[in-house]
């Protein structure tokens, strides 16, 4: 046995052990890696910029002078506000009754809470204008009275919400699941009351999981592009959010204009994201 | 009383996790509720808690009827396996949790927490965060924040399940002296007798969802009443022998009994023997004690302070051995010896020497072994396999003996009263059940099974007698039977119907005997009064639902052919006959 180790020698390879050909390796894939990021993502990123840029920061501020450019930011930022509150307030009740309650048709409920990722958004869509647009289910009876759905607000807010129903949930069913319900037991047997317990107990529990997901699902409801596509009409100024806004300018040449919105919405996601890696470190630090 | 559980059960999907459970706790006890995972003990803990509500029965704390109440407003402190901190708040947070619930000032907060970590010796770790504490300390807090409150009762889930040894004894120790010092009524559940051992004033044993033996520690290991808890508290080495107008004889030896039961006629018991009641000797002549058989030693084990044997009794030894601890097929002896023991006399594994008893204790229980018995050799071996009653053997740790009986289709006559049937002689249920009981019966036997081909473990298990002197041995068979099958137990009184219309005596006679079944065996049961003929009822009740099992208690013999023979033929569902 002794003899074992001198015939490998000092520069076998070994776990944790630094040789060339390891490092080979690590390069080799750093490199794919960093190839991949910078021609997919960072460069059209940086067009995005460039391009927005390209005649000086004078034109790109006078880009947001014009009305119907404001209006699409304006209805997107509302359509956020409304939907992410909502998405929330149902993801955590979902959440909740999926870690917490054992019933028949919990598999059913997970699935259909995933439906939304796997439906193509236009086919969301195209749901909506079934059932409300003018020859849809409830078409006849919303004009009777003279309630607009398609093509006006309401029908914006559904089809985002629709689109960004799962990401709340699912980033907190897991978690819910894996932190199980002894604290919540704990807390009741020393007295606290259901939303006493929510509130100082549950909430602070899965504060890090609620935000990412409050956070992705901000990200998703800003940028949705189809779904809303179908529903909003593409009415200048009044039902064009901040992606439609940006078509519509692209496809009549207006380059400048086109490229400013998206620069705007892609420094909103930027800001988004660096939030949420702001969060995941202060979460990391405090678990 | 503390603590007043009463008829407690709860049904999970329909299978009984805690059955029937019955339990008085007194003030500032220390009551470890101890058995195998699955006994339904932490089921019972919640329950208590009011975490986990039951489906029938009453639960009182100091008095108060608390079975509606929810477990906010109970007044207990509940411990959990795996602490249940509140992660995100310091030590000082958690602790002030329930005091801050109830709008306790901030300065009487600060007394009360600093009281409590003096309590579990955790004091300046008031703003640590739980996640910076090692496993035991975490526990400490989490004792110290079910204590804020200062609950009527302490419950413990398995407090020490995630802590290595050292720290197990030493948290141990700390939760002994807290509770001792604050007096508190206290509840410990877990599946380790030593943990149980060292802290506990008294134990309930569970298992199968029944609470089957409450006592102290010394006594439960001493005076086990039943084969569970013989061997589910330390080993137990179990016999079979015979009782006996002069004492307990097991193989060679007869041991005079202190627990001696005057007028019984002779037969079969079980017998438990401890590993350190067994004295080992070159000769028969050098046992100090009585002796058994002679035995070959198969191994030697040396653990330390004791030393321990597994020895091979000699198979033409007239006692039998049922089972040792780890209740394997070849069926050894343990014997553990001393220090002071292995100087006297060195043994090696291959030696053959005399073993002796010193002290045996024989279990009340009435069902010793079976013997399955059948016309042929073949029929017999056939029942002797057959699940329910495989199960129920290994069960109760004891063997089912085959008996071929030819002669039972010969209608020779009964010669002479005694033919050898001990234990529970078991028939296979056939058209002409009643016929073969009825013969086996003649011949001495006392405790008949009929059992149908594809008989499973029941899920209720009726009880009736027919002659009150049956009354007791039926509740001790059924006792028994009951504490290894997980089954609701309900007694079935039946009056005849009166023309003059007065009222029935049924009701007191009912209420005596679910006194006598609780008193005497711990057997909870319900009670059901019906009017009008015994076999009738019996055979509605029965044919309700399926999954049934009959226990019938019979003064005669010729009590089974006559109105109860449409009980017995038809191998329809398994019946006990005890004859008294």
């Amino acid at each position: 046995m002794a003899a074992l180790p001198r015939l490998f020698g000092a520069d076998a390879p070994r776990p944790g052990k630094h040789t060339w050909r390891h490092s080979l390796t690590r390069w080799l894939f750093i490199g794919i890696s960093l190839t991949f990021l910078v021609a997919v993502l960072i460069a059209p990123l940086l067009t995005v910029f460039a391009m927005a840029l390209a005649h000086g920061i004078g034109v790109w501020l006078h880009a947001f002078s014009d009305p119907d450019t404001l209006a699409a930011i304006r209805l997107t930022l509302l359509t956020a506000a409304v939907v992410v509150p909502l998405n929330t307030i149902f993801g955590l009740a979902a959440a909740w009754c999926i870690a917490k309650f054992e019933f028949r048709a919990k598999s059913m409920l997970i699935t259909l809470i995933d439906l939304p990722l796997a439906v193509s958004p236009v086919v969301a869509g195209l749901v909506f204008v079934l059932l409300f647009g003018l020859n849809g289910w409830f078409g006849a009876w919303l004009q009777e009275h003279s309630i607009s759905v398609i093509f006006a607000l309401p029908g914006i807010l559904l089809a985002t919400m629709f689109v960004t129903f799962p990401y709340v949930a699912r980033e907190l069913i897991p978690l819910m699941q894996q932190l199980g319900n002894d604290e919540e037991e704990a807390a009741i047997t020393l007295g606290a009351g259901g939303w006493l317990t929510f509130f100082r107990v549950t909430l602070p529990k899965i504060r890090w999981g609620l935000v990412y997901g409050v956070i992705l699902c901000n990200a998703r409801a800003m940028g949705e592009f189809g779904a809303v596509s179908v529903v909003s009409g593409h009415i200048r100024g009044l039902t064009n959010t901040m992606p439609l806004q940006i078509e519509i300018l692209y496809n009549e040449y207006n380059f400048v204009g086109a490229f400013t919105v998206a620069s705007l919405l892609t420094a909103l996601a930027a800001l988004t994201l660096l939030v949420k890696s702001g969060i995941d470190r202060a979460g990391y630090r405090r678990r | 009383m503390s603590i007043t559980l009463d008829q407690v059960t709860k049904h999970y999907g329909g299978a009984p996790v805690v059955n029937d459970v019955s339990l008085d706790i007194g003030d500032g006890e220390f009551f470890v509720l101890l058995g195998p995972s699955g006994s339904g003990k932490s089921t019972l803990l919640r329950a208590i808690a009011g975490l986990t509500g039951i489906d029938h029965g009453r639960i009182s704390l100091h008095g108060r009827d608390v079975t509606h109440v929810s477990a906010r407003k109970r007044g207990v402190g509940l411990v959990f396996q795996n602490y249940a901190l509140f992660r995100h708040m310091t030590v000082a947070e958690n602790i002030e949790f329930a005091l801050r619930v109830r709008r306790m000032r901030a300065r009487r907060r600060r007394e009360r927490r600093a009281e409590l970590l003096r309590l579990v010796a955790l004091e300046g770790m008031d703003e640590r965060m739980p996640g910076q504490l090692s496993g035991g300390q975490q526990q400490r807090v989490a004792v110290a924040r079910a204590l804020a409150h200062k609950p009527e009762v302490l419950l413990l889930d398995e407090p020490f399940g995630a802590l290595d040894a050292k720290i197990r004894e030493e948290l141990r120790r700390t939760i002994r002296q807290v509770q001792r010092e604050l007096g508190i009524t206290t509840v410990l559940v877990t599946h380790d007798q030593e943990e149980a051992f060292a802290m506990a004033d008294r134990i309930g044993i569970m298992n199968l969802g029944r609470l089957l033996e409450v006592g102290a520690p010394h006594d439960l290991y001493t005076r086990p009443q039943t084969r569970f808890v013989a061997t589910f508290l330390g080993a137990a080495n179990l016999l079979l022998a015979r009782r006996t107008a002069d004492g307990i004889q097991a193989g060679a030896a007869t041991l005079p009994t202190a627990e001696r039961a005057a007028g019984e006629r002779e037969h079969e018991v079980v017998a438990v023997v401890r590993p350190e009641e067994i004295e080992l000797a070159p000769q028969r002549a050098q046992l100090t004690s009585g002796y058994l058989t002679q035995g070959m030693v198969d191994e030697v084990t040396f653990t330390g302070s004791l030393e321990r044997l597994r020895v091979l009794p000699q198979s033409d030894s007239g006692g039998t051995l049922l089972a040792d601890a780890d209740g394997e097929a070849r069926a050894m002896l343990h014997v553990t010896r001393s220090q002071y023991e292995q100087l006297g006399f060195a043994v090696q594994p291959g030696q053959t020497v005399a073993i002796g008893v010193r002290r045996l204790h024989v279990l009340p229980t009435p069902l010793s072994s079976f013997t399955a018995c059948a016309a042929d050799e073949a029929g017999a071996e056939a029942l002797g396999r057959q699940p329910f009653l495989a199960e129920l053997a290994a069960r109760m740790k004891t063997r089912i003996a085959l008996r071929v009986e030819p002669l039972w289709d010969s209608g020779a006559p009964a010669r002479g009263a005694d033919h050898g049937f001990v234990g529970i002689t078991v028939l296979a249920a056939q058209p002409d059940g009643a016929r073969h009981a009825r013969w086996l019966l003649d011949r001495g036997a006392t405790d008949v099974l009929l059992l149908p081909h594809e008989a499973r473990a029941p899920q209720r298990v009726l009880i009736h007698w027919t002659q009150p002197s049956a009354r007791a041995a039926t509740l001790a068979a059924a006792a028994s039977l009951l504490r290894h099958v997980a089954a609701e137990a309900v007694y079935l009184g039946i009056q005849p119907r009166r023309d003059d219309g007065a009222q029935p005596q049924g009701m007191r006679a009912l209420l005596d005997a679910r006194a006598e079944a609780q008193a005497a065996h711990g057997l909870d049961m319900r009670t059901e009064l019906r009017v009008g003929d015994a076999a009738q009822e019996l055979l509605r009740r029965l044919a309700e639902a399926p999954g049934q099992m009959l226990i019938l208690g019979i003064g005669a013999a010729a009590d089974c052919d006559g109105s109860l023979q449409p009980l017995l033929t038809g191998a329809r569902w398994p019946v006990l006959l005890v004859r008294r």
